[in-house]
């Protein structure tokens, strides 16, 4: 009999899920304008994508609060609706599927990670759905002639080359030895693309070329090797997990190298959890704030992070600086486009050319920004162990000069 | 009898018509279908045989590589296709598009199938427990050497074909519904004529003593082999079918994705009763539907829930649902039932 009721309570259950499920949103519901995205809340990338879930939901209120978006002589407001993609591009290409047609969402935003925007992209084009997306950074995104994507990003494969030339640069112009340890996923692959590039165009050689798996927690044998060849500059690149991984393991195993260039520094919040040991490491960003670009929603870089501290507790990554930009460009093409027809919009989108706090956006035919340089900064620390992240490139908006070579453990 | 037509007549009637009733499900309902088949073909292993398997996804992750490598091969470089992450960009007319398809489908169904003949030899010559953890082996590597293969992508991802512009925008939902639809009746349709002869006997009898097989003259290696192939051979389609829906194949998390999938099928049989023919569908459709509430409405906890699901269906349906009517209802399964034993069963405890 138990049974029988517990059975009958979750036949029941079940029906009202669907019931209400059925319920669909549509684009514009009264005055709110419903966007759509699919974040990792869960999986590999879940940190990434709750920096990304807070810059699109600071955003959102800071747009609405200021006044909205004004279309056709009305005043509307930004809402999102959330999915999880749980890090897996089968689970996102779905979902995109999922909002479009069963959520009948006219306009999205882009997931975490370049796997997962690949994985979308040709869903929202077949749709005719806008994306503007702030996280997917891989090159090959802009050249399959997607017209209805939109990155605020520069391409992957711009991340580090810097990097590579300003070590080429330091060596007095001769090439330099370059090992080399990415993961098995679709943004740190191109940027090892990228480096290839730079290593070719500067003379320099690849001396240590590594692939490390996702789920990233170990990579002893890559730096086991580095000690044993001394190359002159060591390139990690693995979002989050890779970044936290090499710092911990290169303390741990002293390994020394001239120079040390990675990815998601920031978004690992590697100068608070691993302090002086993040030291001197030198990272690719897409945005930092003390860049002195502006804008009327969030002023400035500073202004931003400290909002974003007062919201979220923590210092912003670009990460969600990119994925708040997203949405003032598309209030931006809301409002010139002055529709919610989506070929409209997305011609609106494609004529962008704005200033952010963020930076410059401004979309080339393949939907990349193209009116944004990439930075670097340097883990720098106090004698007091207090580390901060300081651009030393490019010299426009440099803050600190850049500390070449790396001192050595023993002399730490 | 009777009763069976019309139960099968108008489950193909709904399958038919549930992309038009249902318009807005049609990628859900594609992949309810790859689900079923994949818990159907696990159960000849797992239900019927009692070997564990945690490899099949082994086949469904080539199956997948397969069809979309062949469909790619066929008409353009697959190595520029790819290079890159694939940065070069070319476009299947509809008639490469669906020939290269077809031709893919098939590779994706024969070469996981011989692979299985080649491998099942060794492997199956394991038991228990240790079958279980050198098929886990299978796809983990798997996923790692192809994250390696360059010419498939390696870990930038491999994208499909995109499906060829035609007029109707629903085109390509309605394409995939039908073909792993059709591929479902397919396997069913299989899987129940071979259960209705000797060789389920002789998989059951594996299962339940297969020295005591082996002792009354049968060859128990040829069989286990041969089931293993028919479960490879369906299962690299559902891979291939589900390569093209979702557009983009990456090593560990779409093609040999034994966390997930790998496991889903094993779920979805004992939750339906594995050893049943019934029992796998039951249980995939049962476990899509919860699957994708709790994903809608438990955002963030949809795992909690999925293991609270599985922790009731452990304790109150050890033998699935399938096991569960068939212990409230014997007399509907064909056992006879005597009242009297009944009874004393019932008072005995």
């Amino acid at each position: 009999m138990k049974i029988k009721n517990i059975i009958i309570t979750f036949v029941s259950a079940i029906a009202i899920l669907f019931s209400t499920s059925v319920v669909s949103f549509a684009k514009v519901v009264g005055d709110k304008i419903i966007l759509g995205a699919a974040i990792s809340l869960t999986g590999k990338y879940s940190s990434n994508g709750v920096h990304t879930q807070n810059g699109y939901n600071m955003a959102v209120d800071r747009i609405n609060d200021m006044g909205g978006i004004k279309v056709g002589g009305k005043t509307y407001k930004f809402d999102i609706i959330y999915y999880d993609d749980e890090s897996n591009p089968k689970r996102a290409a779905q979902l995109a599927e999922r909002l479009i047609s069963q959520d009948g969402v006219e306009f999205m935003l882009g997931p975490y990670s370049s796997g997962l925007t690949k994985a979308i992209a040709p869903v929202t084009e077949k749709y005719g759905v806008p994306m503007v997306e702030a996280n997917g950074a891989s090159r090959s995104l802009f050249t399959k002639g997607y017209k209805y994507l939109f990155a605020v990003l520069a391409p992957a494969n711009l991340y580090l080359d810097v990097a590579i030339e300003t070590a080429v640069e330091l060596n007095g112009g001769k090439g330099v030895r370059i090992a080399q340890a990415f993961e098995q996923d679709a943004f740190s692959q191109d940027v090892r693309l990228g480096i290839l590039d730079a290593a070719e165009r500067t003379g320099s050689k690849i001396i240590i070329d590594d692939k490390l798996p996702k789920e990233l927690n170990d990579m002893a044998a890559t730096l086991a090797k580095v000690k044993a060849v001394k190359p002159d500059v060591l390139v990690v690149s693995g979002h989050t997990k890779g970044a936290l991984t090499a710092i911990r393991q290169i303390a741990e195993m002293k390994v020394d190298v001239p120079m040390l260039a990675m990815t998601h520094c920031d978004a690992a919040k590697l100068s608070k959890q691993h302090g002086k040991n993040s030291q001197y490491a030198l990272c690719a960003s897409q945005w930092h704030k003390t860049l002195t670009y502006k804008d009327d929603f969030f002023k400035d870089g500073m202004t931003y992070a400290a909002d974003f501290e007062k919201l979220f507790g923590y210092d912003p990554p670009y990460q969600s600086a990119e994925s708040s930009a997203a949405l003032l460009v598309f209030k931006d093409a809301f409002e010139r486009a002055n529709s919610f027809d989506q070929k409209k919009v997305r011609d609106a989108l494609a004529d962008t050319n704005m200033q952010t706090f963020y930076g410059n956006i401004k979309f080339a035919e393949g939907g990349q920004n193209v009116d944004k340089p990439m930075v670097l900064f340097q883990v720098m620390c106090d004698d007091a162990g207090k580390c901060e992240n300081k651009v030393v490139a490019p010299l426009k908006w440099a803050s600190a000069e850049l500390i070449h070579p790396i001192p050595k453990w023993s002399e730490r | 009898m009777n009763k069976n037509i019309i139960l099968y007549s108008a489950i193909l009637i709904f399958g038919i018509a549930a992309p038009f009733i249902f318009p807005a499900f049609k990628v859900q309902l594609s992949i309810l279908c790859i689900l079923i088949i994949l818990s159907i073909t696990w159960n000849v292993q797992g239900g019927e045989m009692g070997y564990n398997t945690f490899g099949n996804i082994l086949f469904y992750g080539l199956g997948m590589y397969l069809c979309a490598s062949v469909q790619v091969g066929m008409f353009f470089p697959l190595a520029e296709w790819t290079e890159g992450g694939g940065e070069k960009t070319f476009v299947h007319t509809p008639a490469q598009f669906f020939q290269g398809f077809g031709v893919g489908l098939a590779f994706a169904a024969v070469v996981p199938a011989i692979i299985a003949g080649l491998i099942g030899y060794s492997i199956l010559g394991l038991r228990g427990h240790y079958f279980a953890i050198c098929t886990l082996g299978l796809g983990v590597a798997a996923g790692e050497i192809s994250g390696g293969i360059e010419i498939i992508g390696a870990g930038q991802g491999f994208t499909t074909p995109p499906f060829p512009n035609v007029d109707r925008l629903e085109a390509r939902g309605e394409f995939f519904y039908f073909c792993s639809f059709i591929v479902l009746v397919f396997t069913f349709l299989a899987v129940k004529a071979i259960y209705s002869t000797r060789f389920k006997l002789v998989l059951n009898a594996i299962r339940d003593n297969e020295d005591k097989a082996e002792a009354m003259g049968i060859q128990t290696m040829k069989y286990k082999i041969i089931g293993w192939m028919i479960s490879a051979f369906f299962c690299g389609l559902a891979g291939g079918i589900m390569g093209g829906l979702v557009g983009y194949i990456d090593s560990t998390d779409v093609a040999f994705d034994g966390r997930e999938m790998g496991v889903f099928m094993v779920l979805m049989a004992i939750l339906g009763g594995k050893g049943t023919l019934w029992g796998p569908v039951i249980g995939a459709t049962l476990f899509h539907i919860f699957k994708e509430g709790f994903w809608t409405f438990f955002l963030g906890w949809q795992y909690v829930a999925l293991g609270v699901l599985i922790v009731v269906i452990v304790i109150y349906f050890p033998e699935g649902i399938m096991g569960w009517l068939r212990e409230k209802y014997p007399e509907r399964f064909g056992e006879v039932v005597d009242e009297a034993d009944r009874k004393a069963q019932v008072t005995l405890k």
